[in-house]
């Protein structure tokens, strides 16, 4: 019976982050934007994949993803030995983001736009050795006790310098191109690692030091992608994407032609933590029978769960983003377009796989204290407010990028010291966490619908940009949570001088 | 001094309960109703033994632990509240029990009332902690489980010994531990005390410690074989 209970209440969870998307499209469905009969009902078979999938990954990060990372990074540090520590993280970040099919796909795009200057493989290759690098620093941050503020504050502003020189293009390119390599796998194993690094500290530097290396390493794609453009000199953009829609009618046929590719990438992504694995497993974990049988199910698990999420998610969802993008930016009311996209946003992100990944451990690590619930509600408001915003510099061209990134990013290093030490590390994570599969297609798609239809707006540069701000605006949203949670948490009659 | 001595007199027990993840605060808060000044909830891991459960090894049921002390009439009166108002006597609806303490300090209240002396339980169930490096919990629960336990929950835990190094490049490091609790008849605990020990290789030192409690009162365990 007790499995049952499990299953259901896992299923019943995930049932509850899904349906909130789903009503709103289907309330849209009847109301502003008519969808065709096929089109809906790959929709609502699209929401089906993806709560039965998410479940399934679910327990996949549970049993296989979570306990490697963890095993990996208590391993690493106990070796006690620096150089074991920089090879490890410069090999763990070069593999997992070489093998990320998010970072293909933005690879590809961007190899289209500069016209070949700057090719697929080149790109891949130095985001890779950009995540493998910072990583690694990450990793000594937490071994030597260093400070993530501080440290942030150094990255952000060496982003910055470079960003001067860098296109407004590519500034968008690349702030997205860190949004891409931190995928629905790599976030729960990056945040896995932190946590097997960290939970070996001793009292409070322990929960502080759990999360922030999703962070670190997202900087490196973006300094990566800029550096390339300015070495490259890359100024003119050139090329256009085409938006693919099928008018097929069939039902089930593109969830069968989508699963290959699916699983193609999936399997790919998961086989660097494959090897890795049984590389570590031969060398220093000794797994027995019992623990090892359960992690490889878990392995399997979150192949399984994510091939059937993915396929959910392209062949259902996308599509109704485009449409329901084109469908608003062409009413005359251009307000509803903001709205209907921060409504979006406010529920898509609930639907994120490490989204889940991300509040479970901080309820794990903060003993319950910090409820999912609260987390949730702050980071919906940070991506409807970034939806929102996404919108808005759509309809008025005048509004840069940039506008939005400067103020927003001096805003999150300002507060980065002010709120409590445990927020910085989860505040600064929950932007890669934010910028899943979900985001990069189904609100990705949303807003190249709404670029196409409205003019003077242009599909690449307004498309791009989108997932920088998705990434940004919940470190935010995090940053003043904690705030409000240091202003809060004063015990009733007992005077604290606790510093953070 | 006629004070001190008079609080000293006054028997003192632990509450704990068990229950699924999300419960544990409702429980605190019933249990300040009943009277109890306060509590303290912490995570842990079910296990349980079921034939599917082995096969989808999705056996990650987690738990929240609440330990509540006051004084031994109050804690009768708020177990027997709680168990009823979560249902403890069904399946899987969590478990609670409670222990006598030697001391209780930390908290302010100085009203007197007489207690008649406790007389010395005649317990039927013990609770079995067992402390190991990170890892072995598995070990120690399937031990158990062979030798006769039904389940027990499995806690994270920070903590050092004597055998351990403690700082790493430049952190200072306690090392993971796992804390497994497991609620037994009493007859039982030999058994499974041996069979635990035999299988973590306790004996030598550095592998982990053992300690049993008595326990006064149980709810929401079951005698049934599944």
């Amino acid at each position: 019976m007790v499995i049952i209970n499990i299953l259901f209440e896992k299923f019943r969870e995930v049932l509850v982050s899904v349906l909130p998307i789903t009503l709103i499209v289907v309330i849209l469905n009847f109301t502003l934007v008519p969808l065709e009969l096929p089109i809906m009902l790959r929709f609502l078979l699209g929401a089906l994949l993806i709560v039965v999938g998410l479940t399934i990954f679910l327990f996949g990060v549970d049993l296989g993803i979570a306990p490697i990372g963890n095993l990996m990074g208590t391993h690493i540090t106990k070796s006690n030995k620096v150089w074991i520590v920089i090879v490890s993280g410069l090999l763990l970040g070069f593999f997992i983001s070489v093998a990320e099919p998010d970072l293909h796909i933005i690879a590809g795009q961007v190899a289209i736009v500069s016209d070949n200057i700057i090719t697929k493989f080149e790109i891949i290759l130095y985001v890779s050795v950009g995540i493998a690098l910072l990583l690694t620093l990450g990793f000594l941050r937490i071994i030597y006790n260093k400070s993530l503020s501080i440290l942030l504050t150094i990255l952000y502003g060496l982003i910055l310098i470079v960003s001067l020189f860098t296109t407004e293009e590519f500034l968008a390119i690349s702030f997205d191109a860190s949004g891409a390599t931190t995928g629905a796998m790599t976030v729960p194993f990056i945040l896995a690692l932190a946590l097997g690094i960290s939970s070996l500290k001793k009292g409070r530097a322990s929960e502080d030091n759990s999360f922030g290396l999703v962070g670190i390493a997202s900087t490196g794609a973006i300094l990566a992608v800029m550096l390339m453009s300015v070495v490259k000199g890359t100024n003119e953009i050139s090329g256009s994407l085409d938006g693919e829609l099928s008018n097929s009618t069939a039902i089930i046929l593109p969830f069968l032609q989508k699963l290959p590719t699916m699983l193609y990438e999936v399997a790919l992504a998961l086989l660097p933590i494959v090897i890795l694995f049984i590389v570590f497993q031969i060398i220093t974990f000794k797994l027995k029978k019992r623990p090892l049988k359960r992690i490889i199910k878990g392995l399997v698990y979150t192949l399984i769960g994510l091939v059937l999420f993915l396929t959910g998610v392209n062949a259902g969802f996308m599509e109704v983003g485009t449409l329901v993008g084109y469908t608003i930016a062409s009413l005359d009311n251009k307000a509803i377009l903001v709205g209907i996209g921060g409504l979006l946003g406010l529920v898509v992100i609930l639907a994120e796989p490490a989204v889940y990944v991300l509040t479970k451990q901080i309820e794990d690590v903060t003993s319950g204290y910090l409820k999912r619930r609260v987390v949730l509600v702050a980071l919906s408001l940070g991506v409807s407010l970034a939806v929102g915003l996404s919108m808005l510099r759509i309809i008025v061209p005048e509004i840069k990028l940039w506008h939005y990134l400067l103020p927003g990013y001096l805003l999150a290093i300002v507060l980065s010291y002010l709120v409590p030490k445990l927020f910085v590390g989860m505040s600064f994570d929950s932007g890669g966490v934010s910028s899943g599969p979900m985001t990069a297609t189904f609100i990705l798609a949303f807003a190249q619908g709404a670029a196409a239809s409205t003019e003077g707006a242009d599909v690449l540069v307004d498309g791009f940009g989108l997932i920088a701000m998705v990434a940004m605006m919940p470190i935010i949203a995090l940053e003043i949570l904690g705030l409000i949670f240091k202003l809060k948490t004063v015990k009733g009659g007992i005077s604290e001088d606790e510093h953070a | 001094m006629n004070m001190l001595e008079n609080t000293l007199k006054r028997t003192y027990e632990m509450l704990a309960v068990i229950v699924n993840f999300g419960v544990g605060s409702k429980v605190l808060h019933l249990g300040k109703k009943c009277g109890i000044s306060g509590g303290t909830i912490f995570l842990g891991k079910g296990t349980q033994h079921c034939l599917l459960n082995d096969f989808f090894d999705i056996c990650d049921e987690r738990v929240e632990v609440v330990l509540m002390i006051a004084r031994t009439e109050k804690i009768e009166s708020a177990a027997e509240t709680i168990s009823q108002k979560f249902k403890f006597a069904k399946a899987n609806h969590g478990i609670a029990f409670t222990a006598a303490l030697n001391n209780f300090l930390g908290v302010r209240n100085c009203s007197y009332d007489k207690t008649h002396e406790e007389g010395v339980y005649k317990t039927m169930y013990e609770a079995i902690f067992v402390i190991v490096d990170r890892g072995n919990a598995e070990t120690v629960v399937s031990a158990a489980e062979a030798a006769g336990a039904k389940g027990g929950t499995i806690m994270n835990a920070r903590g050092s010994g004597i055998h351990e190094y403690s700082r790493l490049f430049a952190m200072d490091i306690e090392p993971e531990k796992e804390v497994v609790m497991l609620i037994l008849e009493t007859e039982k605990t030999e058994t499974v005390v041996n069979a635990i020990q035999d299988a973590t290789e306790m004996s030598k030192p550095g592998n982990g410690i053992i300690f049993t409690i008595g326990v006064n009162k149980t709810y929401g365990l079951y005698q049934n074989n599944h």
